[in-house]
């Protein structure tokens, strides 16, 4: 069969898997509604101040929403990031960002709720301020006369990271032991339910990276040839580097900024994809959207619901998979790039 | 000439022998801390340095601060605790500083002090007395074993009497209502609770609230938003943390209407410092709870 | 007939952040032609500019001063795309544990056709497959490229380059890992591209006695200049290859093409060099 009819029968099976998932997670919860609570909730039949409304619609419903746009989010920019550096075990947290992210949020719970209305969009926008200095000095720290290394991205990256992360320690090592317990708990990634300005905000953000690195996928093929010879084949390789890492660290400080730092998906799905779909970009990066969705949304129905009523924080879940996928990784050297 | 230096020898010695009892204690103090472990000092402590907020306000409630030489940064109340030097924070304080202080008795907590400290200071070879309390009851036994150390047993009465009385005047203005259920939000995002081993759950009940994470285990657990939303909280209590901050975000629970809390809009601050310290403060933390529970019995 | 590059005057050095050795690497002004149809050989000993050459022809680097024509128009105004649709390069090797198909590395050669497409037509496909069938891998189409020997993925590469349908051919030391039966098939693959489709082919080589065979002229080049542009009769010449590699040589005429044959003295190991066969 042809590649776009490939595309579309994996993109036609896994739209079906997600909305298995979310058929799946907005019928378990930790306040335990009856099956037919959750179906007149959504149909409305139930009152519009009802627990079963409250809890499926301002609640269940957001959590997913936010947890597949966050799982797509990650999942694209590994995608692109590990084509970008021509490194399997590339990580979008390996960016920088995520923690020059992380940072600013810290920061935001740290001085305070202002109004009540800006809160939610004070902590994300500090986060954005964050990640947009982790990414620029990453930027600045890597590129030389008239080009972007790559070997030099990474190690800009590991190391803004690791700078923004130390920070992230002094500050909690500082704060009001009041506060730590929360800013620990928010360090660990969690998927809160979005309100919906956010939850639109966030759509489009990630609709942004996505198209940005979907848009080159054809051109990341190219480049895994190397720099020179993808210049030599037409490729404009600077260009294409500089729209990958802006739409990696465009995606990965969103989720940062809106649900936390969460590892692994940016890793595990790519390689799954790759596994079983070959290294196509142009099959990877739109699969990933979906299959990074799916996987994420698991994870955290996972993680409410396994020591309900108290919950687990989804990084924990991901990370619990994640770490040995990543031993199996180096020990077999599949899923190679 | 040998003869001078022999009986120069001779007399040395001596002094030395007199000094020497001098300074070695005779009577020995051994004291159980909370934890079960046995302390033992040379003599009635003097020079306490406290690593507990809380314990540093009993001291200064019970009067005994002359025998404190040093805090940490939390240590902010009383007032006149900020005169005391500071040895830095709860969890990692400067154990240079601390031990310029030459103390002889540090009072260190399971919640909010590091492992790492207890060892340290023990290593060292300074005293280390542990403490905690998770329920009233535990906080007035804090009152009289600080009693002890700083010599103020007379006061420790007294402020038990008064923490007593202070208790008792609250559950009988609260008896005749019933008992609303209560969610207290440590921190929203994510939201954490406080459970059984936590101070404000007691705090809540005697000030005629159910705290709907009374059961839960632990000491301030994270909670999902959905069982909250099931238990149908009455009464929704946000606390502040630190000094001058507005009060908490609400939109994000005015979203959830199907809650009796917001339904009749009882969504209301508190002040953290006063629910989550064991200190002498704890009954003003009941009287603020209870008036903001029940503000119809305080008209 | 007609030029497919112009090179004029052209003159570039590395910046000096680089130095190489003593003295910083230059390119002095170089002035030659490619004419359509031709097979040029370049040739010279290593650091000469070989390399450097095919990157400021394929805009990899930018001449600081002079200027270079491909087809008439200035290297300056034409995108990579459209550069890449006129000169095709073949480099030494492809970067290991590459994990795509023949088939879909062949492939890539189209993107200079259509980069705004998406996906490949179904003629990129028959294009690709014919540039397969040419070099012998046809049958490799659906195997991994890191899966091949050097010298099969020689040839990939190759079908690469011939998939792009260039009018220029450069090829950077093609017979590098090939053993003898390969290197035979090479010569004769690149005569028929030649001849067949009118591909002109620059070919740069370690092997004097290679191009001499298969180049129509010769451009030899010493640091960073041309010692001599001409037929290969001209340009391996006994003394001149001497002064330009550094060692002696002998040049005897080929019984069966009337080519130039290069033989070494090779040094006897007791400080004189065995004297040539006269």
């Amino acid at each position: 069969m042809t590649r776009v009819d490939r595309l579309v029968l994996v993109l036609g099976l896994l739209g079906v898997a997600l909305l298995a998932a979310v058929i799946l997670a907005v019928f378990v919860g930790s306040a335990r509604l009856s099956p037919l609570a959750v179906i007149q909730a959504l149909t409305g039949g139930a009152g519009a101040g009802s627990t079963e409304s409250v809890v499926v619609l301002s609640l269940r419903l957001p959590r997913i929403a936010a947890a597949a746009l966050a799982g797509g989010a990650l999942a694209v920019a590994g995608v692109g990031f590990q084509a970008l550096t021509r490194n399997p075990l590339a990580e979008p947290a390996v960016l920088g960002v995520s923690s020059g992210a992380a940072f600013g949020v810290v920061i935001a719970q740290l001085v305070g709720s202002g109004g009540a209305v800006v809160d939610t969009l004070k902590t994300t926008a500090f986060g954005f301020g964050g990640a947009l200095v982790a990414g620029a000095a990453v930027y600045l720290i890597a590129s030389v006369h008239g080009g972007f290394p790559v070997q030099t991205l990474l190690l800009s990256g590991v190391i803004v990271g690791i700078f923004f992360a130390s920070a992230v320690t002094v500050v909690t090592s500082l704060v009001d032991i009041n506060r730590l317990g929360g800013i620990v708990h928010w360090l660990l990634g969690n998927i809160a339910p979005l309100p919906g300005p956010s939850l639109l905000i966030f759509t489009g953000l990630a609709a942004l990276g996505f198209t940005l690195i979907v848009s080159q996928a054809r051109e990341l093929n190219v480049l895994a040839l190397g720099e020179e010879a993808a210049l030599q084949l037409g490729v404009n390789a600077e260009r294409l580097k500089l729209q990958v890492f802006v739409a990696a660290a465009l995606l990965t400080s969103s989720v940062v900024a809106f649900s936390g730092p969460i590892g692994f998906v940016g890793l595990i799905v790519p390689h799954i994809l790759r596994m079983l779909l070959g290294p196509d970009n142009r099959l990877l990066v739109p699969t990933a959207m979906v299959g990074g969705g799916i996987f994420l949304l698991l994870a955290d129905t996972a993680a409410r619901n396994v020591v309900a009523p108290a919950e687990l924080s989804v990084g924990v879940i991901t990370s619990f998979f994640g770490a040995p996928f990543f031993v199996y990784l180096l020990r077999t050297r599949r899923g190679v790039l | 000439m040998p003869g001078v230096i022999r009986s120069l020898g001779r007399g040395s010695l001596l002094g030395a022998v007199v000094v020497l009892l001098a300074v070695t204690p005779i009577a020995a103090l051994t004291l159980v801390d909370m934890l079960g472990r046995e302390v033992t000092l040379p003599a009635s402590p003097r020079r306490i340095v406290s690593l507990v907020p809380s314990a540093t306000e009993l001291i200064f409630a019970l009067g005994g601060e002359d025998r404190l030489v040093g805090r940490t940064d939390y240590c902010d109340y009383p007032p006149a605790a900020k005169s005391k030097p500071s040895v830095g924070g709860m969890i990692t304080p400067s154990l240079e500083t601390l031990v310029a202080l030459r103390p002889d008795l540090v009072l260190v907590t399971t919640s909010g002090n590091r492992e790492e400290t207890f060892t340290k200071l023990k290593q060292i070879g300074i005293p280390v007395y542990a403490i905690h309390a998770h329920r009233v009851a535990e906080m007035l036994d804090v009152t009289a074993r600080l009693g002890e150390l700083t010599g103020r047993q007379a006061a420790v009465a007294t402020l038990v009497a008064e923490v007593e009385r202070r208790l008792r005047a609250v559950a009988e203005a609260v008896r005749p209502y019933p008992r609303p259920r209560v969610l207290y939000v440590l921190w929203p995002d994510p939201l954490l609770v406080p459970a059984r081993d936590a101070i404000v759950t007691e705090l809540i009940g005697l000030a005629g609230g159910e705290s709907i994470t009374a059961g839960e285990r632990g000491d301030y657990p994270r909670f999902s938003i959905e069982a909250a939303v099931a238990r149908a909280p009455e009464v929704i209590l946000l606390a502040r943390h630190g000094t001058g901050t507005g009060p908490m975000a609400r939109d994000r629970w005015d979203r959830l209407t199907s809650l009796p809390a917001v339904k009749a809009r009882r969504i209301h601050p508190v002040d953290g410092n006063f629910m989550h310290r064991y200190g002498p403060r704890v009954v003003d933390g009941v009287e603020r709870l209870a008036r903001v529970i029940h503000p119809e019995a305080f008209r | 007939m007609s030029e497919v590059v112009r090179v004029e005057e052209v003159g570039f050095s590395y910046p000096v952040a680089e130095p190489r050795r003593g003295r910083p690497f230059a390119l002095g002004g170089l002035s030659f032609t490619v004419a359509e149809g031709e097979i040029l050989g370049v040739l010279g000993p290593n650091s000469a500019g070989k390399t450097t050459l095919i990157r400021l022809l394929t805009k990899i680097l930018a001449p600081t001063r002079g200027t270079i024509e491909v087809d008439g128009s200035s290297i300056q105004d034409l995108s990579r795309a459209e550069l890449a649709r006129r000169i095709a390069v073949v480099p030494q090797d492809v970067p290991q544990g590459l994990p795509f198909t023949v088939e879909h590395l062949v492939l890539m050669g189209r993107y200079p056709h259509a980069p705004r497409r998406f996906f490949e037509t179904a003629e990129d496909l028959a294009i690709a497959r014919a540039a397969m069938a040419a070099t012998g891998v046809l049958d490799l189409a659906d195997t991994p490229v890191r899966t091949l020997s050097g010298g099969e993925r020689q040839r990939v590469v190759l079908a690469r380059a011939l998939a792009q349908r260039p009018r220029l051919l450069i090829l950077d030391e093609p017979t590098a890992h090939l053993d003898l039966r390969y290197q035979v098939e090479c010569v004769a693959l690149l005569r028929r591209v030649n001849r067949e489709q009118g591909t002109t082919v620059l070919l740069v080589s370690h092997d004097l006695n290679l191009a001499g065979e298969l180049c129509d002229r010769l451009l030899l080049l010493t640091d960073g200049r041309i010692a001599r542009l001409g037929r290969p009769e001209d340009v391996l010449e006994e003394a001149l290859l001497a002064s330009v590699y550094g060692c002696a040589v002998a040049v005897e005429k080929s019984p069966a093409t009337g080519r130039p044959v290069v033989q070494v003295s090779w040094p006897t190991g007791d400080g004189r060099a065995a004297s040539p066969r006269v």
